[in-house]
């Protein structure tokens, strides 16, 4: 296998490495630009959820290399810097991480708020769902608060059993929601991004941070469990049909003639929750179960013990009392 | 069927769910365990006997089980019944289960309570229950009738990751809650001054540096344990959480595991944590692991429980399975390695050998030629004989049987060979056999009647001993009875011997890896050809015979049957006879499972061990009728049990390259081997099957990624045997003939399995993995479905032809005989024979130097197979297999010799990107040929239709010849090409119309569906004869419709049941029937179902009676039936 076998089985973890991307998500940013010319027009977008920072630098790119351009990212994670982004490390959650965004944008409303952010998947399809649509819904709440009326909204969704209720939820802020898969994305991944346009919250929302906003229930004859009536928002695929398939392996020298040569990963993750554990297993200082070999001392009782013990042994040797054994009859 | 009838015809019913179990309970003395929305309740205590009472169904509605709270009893009577709280994402229910006598009853169930937000704990109030939810709330809730007394959310609405409710009325209800801050919340919801109005955190405790996942209070202690997503178990101490603004002091922080914990308990004098790494680990109070349970497979063990009386322990992992473990303290019990003491002043000379006769008597031999017995009953060494003729090289083996049938046999460098009664060594014959080394000993007993002792000598010559005893038991007699030659090579040598059943022949591995086949009594052979003739070293090939220099004429026989290098260079280690197989292990980390057709060996199945142990040392069947495997790992001696993936035993030794001996009965194993100059003993009570229970197997540990039904077999009622499983759960009239579905499910986890589905039991059996692949297995094809005995046979059985491929462009071709057997449970046997294989870069694998170099080709997986099956008029032409390939190829392989023969015929790279699914159908139109099609369908939503009748027709032009020899033909251009979606396809269906077109319906991973009707059209025959094979089809699209937004993720399953009927299956979960052939499909129904990330459905007609099923298969297995 070796380093190489990464890039080979995802061309586009490949071509995030060689033109500097932090992670492959980067390209997903700039497919569904292609589609909906996210960037049109729009001077203030903030990056939720941004590290390790891939779409903060499309972001810097595309809206920070304009005049008054200006990107802030926010998590709550420490995120190596960028240069054009404005970084917070704080709590979407918090009212206070909405104030500090508005703060660095002089009291201007946000034109664009995307948020490419997943919970460490746990494997449990319902716990993972509910994860991250509370992660889309807590984003949506700052979104609430800092975007401007007519803006627009772009989300990572997982679409799995619950994916209407979600629309559902979307629908009452925004004027247009879309699911949109841009073709970076694996066919056999259930991601897809909430493309939502037109901000345009119900007449007398106000924004309330305290308080979170829940995810929407199967209705009887609205939005049904299992009937013909469940919400089902119309799907779009991003990116040109001439774009390398996510889905597709490569050969690693491809076929614009150019060789293959190794790229090191462009950003590697600051202190993962497992660093610690990873650093005594590397060490061998994790706790290990005793074996049964580790406990004879006590055990010995148990078998058949030799009655003959040449005497000079429990005399001479110190260790038979514990091992029973001795390993030196030179002490004779 | 009128339109009224359409939005409830037909229905789906839940009939079977395999998935991770998630919940898991013990009540008194039972244990209720949660799966999908269905409870198991399962007796502990039945004649000690542990057994599955009931499976309550659909407790959850669409919501998974996470947690169960039975309700206590002032009385702490819950011997009878028991009220218990079942809850899971945001539903919850509340049960009344009787349970007296064995008999188990549900009383009373209320509504199903749906909770506005996620569900991470629920605690009982007397009559009412507190829940824990999602965003930091508690509410107060009456479960009866179903209303809201309280809600109380704190100050603080971060999303929580775990909560854990202390407290038996509201007023001391204390909450601790994980945060997404990784912080512990400590708050106290009836400090609340009105309702609604949020409380404040009374205590923030900070430590973990990942998400906590479990937590776990022990109020007799005061000691509060988290586990987090640091892969580290916190020890609080905490005393009386009740009483806020309490000291919280962190007095343990244990690292043990290997990923994610989930799960934490606490009980008395033990902490039970378990995770991601599928190892419950037991540890201290203070923080000392204990025990260590391995066994589960896949993704981790989701949930635990433990019954402190008994000192159990269950766990219930991801791959479905469910074990019960003894929790034993400090150590275990009856195990335990002891030095022998050896030795002393009066045993000079240094340990050469060691082995074991029966499990209480060891055998040594020294390199003074003295040759001593330690008995563990007497408990002492005893010298038996000394001969100066064994000095400096002795071989020592003792006889096989239970108590090594008081024999053992030494061997020296000068060709003599001894064998010694144990009790009589003075009666100890000697046989002078060769002019050079004995390489090698090996026993070989059939029954009592039997008994051959082999030796070899140089020149790849084995002598054959005939051992007898004198009835009177004083003197035994040692005849030669013949002599065998082995294959040449460097090492020419046997390693292991056994009798093959009924006594004829004896079966026998070589260090050169070869399985050999010889005739145990040569003189009554008759020759049946070559091979058995008596050869001469003159006579053999000269390419090896090394060690036979000094002898120019060895004359013996050669084997009748050979496998050459079955086990690689490293050699064979073991033979083993067993059910009518023959079991091989070897140094290469595998082992063989053979079998002796018409006096010839043939490979039925290679096998795996655990991970790492790549040196297999042995292989026993144990009294359960299980086998463990024997092997080092390191230096360390492993007893692996492939049933239940447990390490039975470890011992640290050292490694395999010193004198060991192994032994095992009934009442104990013993493991015996040579150290620091003395005999170290290992003796494990019990032999080697450890008590722990597996209450229900798992499935795959992983996704599964493939299902395919193979047929049905039918039971008689001679094999008739109520349902153990489920007593309460069989229906009167469900008697008659059984119905067994034989489904095979892949997965990622590299196997294929093969599961019996009973239509009257709703259980499922799992008959045999197949474990060959080294990556994933993403597809399945199956072909030459037929019975055992063929047509005629009236016989219950099935036969089948199966091709599995996957990651790492393998392929593997097995056969499939299921036959009735009464004693399983499953009341059927399934054989497997693994008869080719095949990978695309075969040849890297063979190139030398490839460590140094890049391999530049694309890691190619095969996404779908379909099989291709032409007519039966062209003999010795198998059926091609078309595999969907990542790397834009579809490819064809041509199956010769019933499977035995697979290679590459044809490809094409049309597609140009991943091609994610082939389908393959056959068109008959009156005066006609048989036409085959193949359709595949990529990323990018196209479909391709290729006419492989007319490409294999000889002499055609549309197979373009291939580049170089020996590559592949080019398959042309396609017939036909549909855009049908916008982005992948993932599923793929076509059914004959009575108008003698093809319905062909598509699913992507966009949601939605495209239907059209395919048209075959042949042209004319302008000429006259002859020309008529050349005539190539014309396909033509009649009608197109397509549903944008049938489904809210991928369609990936799909089957066009009828011309009017279609059904699909998605990730959204769920299965929807669409009404066909008027117009555009339309919507008739759809059932949610379990399953998540489903990624196959197949569908099938069981029995008029029965109706349909059809099988989902994703991260679980749901089974579900309908009527027609």
């Amino acid at each position: 296998m070796g380093r190489t076998s990464k890039d080979k089985r995802d061309v586009y973890y490949r071509l995030a490495k060689e033109n500097g991307w932090r992670a492959r998500s980067a390209f997903k940013l700039l497919q569904l630009d292609e589609e909906f010319q996210l960037f049109q027009g729009v001077k203030r977008v903030v990056d939720l959820c941004a590290a390790p920072g891939s779409w903060s630098q499309v972001l810097s790119q595309k809206v920070g290399g304009q005049t008054n351009g200006q990107v802030v990212a926010v998590d709550l994670q420490a995120m190596a810097p960028l240069p054009g982004v404005i970084q917070i490390q704080g709590d979407i959650t918090q009212l206070s991480t909405a104030k500090e965004i508005i703060q660095h944008f002089e009291g201007c409303p946000a034109d664009l708020v995307v948020c490419d952010g997943a919970p460490d998947v746990t494997g449990l399809h319902d716990v993972d769902e509910y994860m991250q649509a509370q992660l889309l819904l807590a984003a949506l709440n700052i979104a609430t608060h800092v975007l401007k009326l007519g803006g627009c909204f772009v989300a990572k969704i997982f679409r799995g059993r619950d994916v209407t209720l979600l629309y559902s939820q979307l629908r009452v802020f925004f004027s247009s929601v879309l699911c949109a898969k841009p073709k970076s994305s694996r066919n056999s991944s259930i991601e897809a991004f909430a493309v939502c346009q037109g901000y345009d919250p119900p007449e007398g929302f106000i924004p309330d941070l305290t308080r979170p906003l829940l995810d929407h229930s199967y209705d009887s004859d609205f939005n049904q469990l299992d009937g013909p009536t469940r919400v089902i928002v119309p799907f779009v695929t991003c990116g040109d049909l001439s774009a390398y398939d996510s889905d597709r392996s490569y050969p690693l020298n491809l076929e614009d003639g150019s060789e293959y040569k190794y790229t090191p990963p462009t950003q590697p993750p600051i202190s993962p929750p497992y660093q610690e554990a990873c650093r005594l297993k590397k060490n061998g200082q994790l706790a290990k179960e005793l074996l049964p070999q580790e406990c004879s001392i006590n055990r010995v009782d148990k078998l058949p013990q030799p009655l003959i013990v040449p005497q000079c042994h429990t005399l001479l040797a110190p260790k038979v009392g514990d091992t029973g054994r001795n390993s030196s009859p030179l002490t004779h | 069927m009128e339109a009224l009838g359409d939005f409830v015809w037909p229905r789906a019913t839940s009939e079977l769910i395999l998935l991770p179990v998630t919940g898991l309970e013990c009540v008194g003395d039972r244990l209720l365990a949660g799966e999908g929305p269905d409870l198991l309740v399962y007796n502990l205590d039945f004649g000690g006997h542990l057994r599955m009472v009931k499976r309550v169904q659909n407790l959850l509605g669409h919501f998974l089980i996470h947690g169960f709270r039975v309700r206590p009893e002032p009385k702490g009577d819950l011997d009878s019944e028991a009220m218990v709280a079942v809850f899971g994402s945001k539903g919850l229910r509340i049960v009344k289960i009787s349970w007296g006598q064995s008999h188990l009853r549900e009383l009373w169930r209320s509504g199903l309570w749906n909770m506005s937000d996620w569900i991470w704990d629920v605690r009982w109030l007397e009559g009412n229950v507190a829940l824990a939810l999602g965003h930091n709330s508690v509410v107060l809730y009456d479960p009866v009738i179903g209303c809201m007394l309280q809600d109380v959310p704190c100050t603080d609405r971060c999303t929580l990751s775990s909560a854990c409710l202390i407290g038996d009325t509201w007023k001391e209800l204390t909450i601790v809650a994980g945060a997404v801050s990784n912080q512990l919340l400590v708050w106290y919801p009836a400090t609340a001054l009105t309702d609604n109005k949020p409380v404040a955190p009374d205590r923030r405790v900070s430590g973990h540096v990942g998400v906590i996942f479990s937590m776990s209070y022990l109020e007799s202690k005061g000691l509060l344990a988290t586990a987090s997503e640091d892969r580290s178990v916190r020890i609080w101490k905490v005393g009386d959480l009740r009483v806020p603004g309490g000291r919280v002091q962190n007095i343990g922080h244990c690292f043990g595991h290997s990923a994610r914990v989930w799960q934490v308990k606490l009980l008395e004098n033990y902490l039970i944590s378990a995770g991601e790494d599928c190892v419950c680990l037991v540890w201290s109070h203070e923080g000392e692991i204990l025990q260590a349970f391995r066994g589960h497979q896949g993704r981790g063990i989701r949930a635990i429980a433990a019954h402190e009386r008994q000192a159990w322990v269950i766990t219930g992992g991801d791959d479905s399975g469910i074990r019960l473990w003894h929790l034993v303290g400090r150590g275990y019990q009856g195990l335990g390695v002891s030095a022998l003491c050896f030795k002393s002043p009066s045993r000079p000379g240094a340990l050469k050998a060691v082995t074991l006769a029966g499990s209480w008597r060891v055998l040594a031999v020294t390199d003074a030629g003295a040759l001593y017995l330690y008995d563990m009953e007497v408990k002492c060494w005893e010298q038996l004989l000394e001969d100066n003729r064994f000095q400096s090289y002795s071989l020592l083996e003792a006889a096989p049987g239970p108590e090594g049938f008081g024999l053992c046999a030494l061997a020296n460098g000068e060709g003599l060979v001894k064998v010694v009664p144990i009790n009589t060594p003075t009666a100890a014959v000697d046989q002078n056999l060769f002019s050079g080394k004995v390489h090698s000993l090996s026993w070989a007993l059939r029954g009592y009647e039997e008994l051959l002792l082999l030796a070899s000598g140089p020149g790849g010559v084995v002598a054959c001993l005939e051992i007898s005893a004198a009835p009177t038991g004083k003197a035994i007699f040692v005849k030669e009875r013949c002599r065998y030659l082995l294959p040449p090579s460097k090492q020419r040598w046997h390693t292991c011997s056994a009798f093959l059943p009924p006594g004829d022949f004896l079966v026998c591995g070589d260090r050169r890896g070869s399985v050999l086949l010889f005739p145990a009594r040569p003189s009554l052979f008759k020759s049946p050809g070559v091979g058995s003739k008596a050869i001469t070293e003159a006579e053999a090939p000269a390419a090896g015979g090394g060690s036979g220099a000094s002898e120019n004429v060895a004359t013996g026989l050669g084997p009748v049957s050979a496998l050459h290098s079955l086990h690689g260079k490293q050699g064979v280690t073991s033979v083993t006879c067993h059910g009518g197989y023959v079991y091989s292990t070897g140094r290469d980390g595998s082992y063989y499972q053979l079998f002796v057709h018409g006096g010839q060996l043939q490979p039925v199945l290679r096998q795996k061990s655990c991970r790492g142990m790549n040196w297999i040392a042995g292989l026993r069947m144990v009294p359960d009728g299980s086998m463990v495997i024997l092997g080092f790992h390191a230096n360390e001696f492993i007893v692996w049990s492939p049933r239940s993936h447990e390490k039975l035993h470890i011992v640290n030794c050292g490694g395999g390259h010193r004198s060991w001996a192994f032994s095992d009965t009934e009442a104990a194993m013993a493991f015996a081997y040579l150290k620091d100059g003395d005999v170290m003993l290992y003796r494990a009570l019990g032999g080697c099957t450890r008590p722990n229970v597996i209450l229900r197997e798992g499935l795959h540990g992983r996704e599964i990624t493939c299902v395919k039904r193979v047929g049905t077999v039918t039971l008689g009622p001679e094999f008739e045997v109520p349902s153990l499983e489920l007593p309460d759960y069989l229906e009167p009239g469900s008697e008659g003939p059984g119905l067994i579905d034989i489904v095979l499910t892949c997965s990622e986890d590299t196997t294929v399995c093969v599961l019996a589905l009973p239509t009257t039991t709703g259980s499922a059996h799992a008959l045999t993995a197949v474990c060959n692949h080294i990556s994933s297995v993403r597809a399945l094809a199956v072909w030459g479905i037929g019975s055992p005995g063929g047509p005629q046979d009236p016989r219950p059985g099935l036969t089948a032809q199966v091709v599995s491929a996957g990651g790492r462009a393998e392929m593997h071709c097995f056969s499939l005989m299921v036959t009735p057997d009464a004693s399983a449970p499953s009341r059927l046997a399934c054989h497997v024979m693994h008869l080719s294989s095949h990978r695309l870069d075969e040849y890297w694998g063979r190139q030398r130097n490839r460590h140094r170099m890049v391999k530049v080709d694309p890691e190619t997986r095969y996404m779908s197979l379909a099989i291709c099956e032409f007519d039966s008029d062209k003999p010795g032409y198998g059926p091609l297999v078309a595999a969907a390939c990542s790397d834009g190829a579809v490819r064809l392989f041509l199956l010769q010799d019933s499977g035995r023969i697979l290679h590459l015929l044809a490809e094409t790279f049309h597609h140009k990107r991943c091609v994610l699914k082939v389908h393959s159908f056959t068109h008959e139109a009156p005066n006609q040929r048989r036409r085959l099609i193949l359709c595949s369908a990529a990323t990018d939503g196209t479909l391709a239709f290729w006419d492989l009748t007319t490409a294999m027709d000889r002499g055609s032009t549309t197979l373009g010849s291939p580049a170089h020899p020996g590559l592949p033909y080019q398959l042309g251009s396609p017939c036909l090409t549909v855009q049908a979606h916008s982005c992948g396809v993932n599923s793929l269906h076509t059914l004959p119309t009575p108008e003698g077109h093809h319905l062909v319906a598509s699913g992507s991973e966009d949601g939605s569906l495209h239907v059209f009707i395919l048209a075959v059209k042949m042209p004319e025959a302008q000429e006259a004869d002859g020309e008529a094979e050349q005539l190539v089809p014309q396909l033509c699209v009649l009608e197109e419709y397509s549903v944008p937004c049938a489904h809210a993720a991928h369609v990936t399953g799909l089957k066009i049941l009828s011309p009017s009927l279609m059904v699909s299956a998605s990730i959204d979960q769920r299965l929807t029937f669409w009404r066909l052939g008027r117009g555009e499909p339309t919507f008739m129904n759809s059932t949610v179902y379990h399953v998540p990330d489903v990624a196959d459905m197949d569908c099938w007609p069981v029995s008029p009676e029965f109706g349909h099923r059809c099988a989902l298969g994703g991260q679980g297995l749901e089974v579900y039936n309908w009527y027609d």
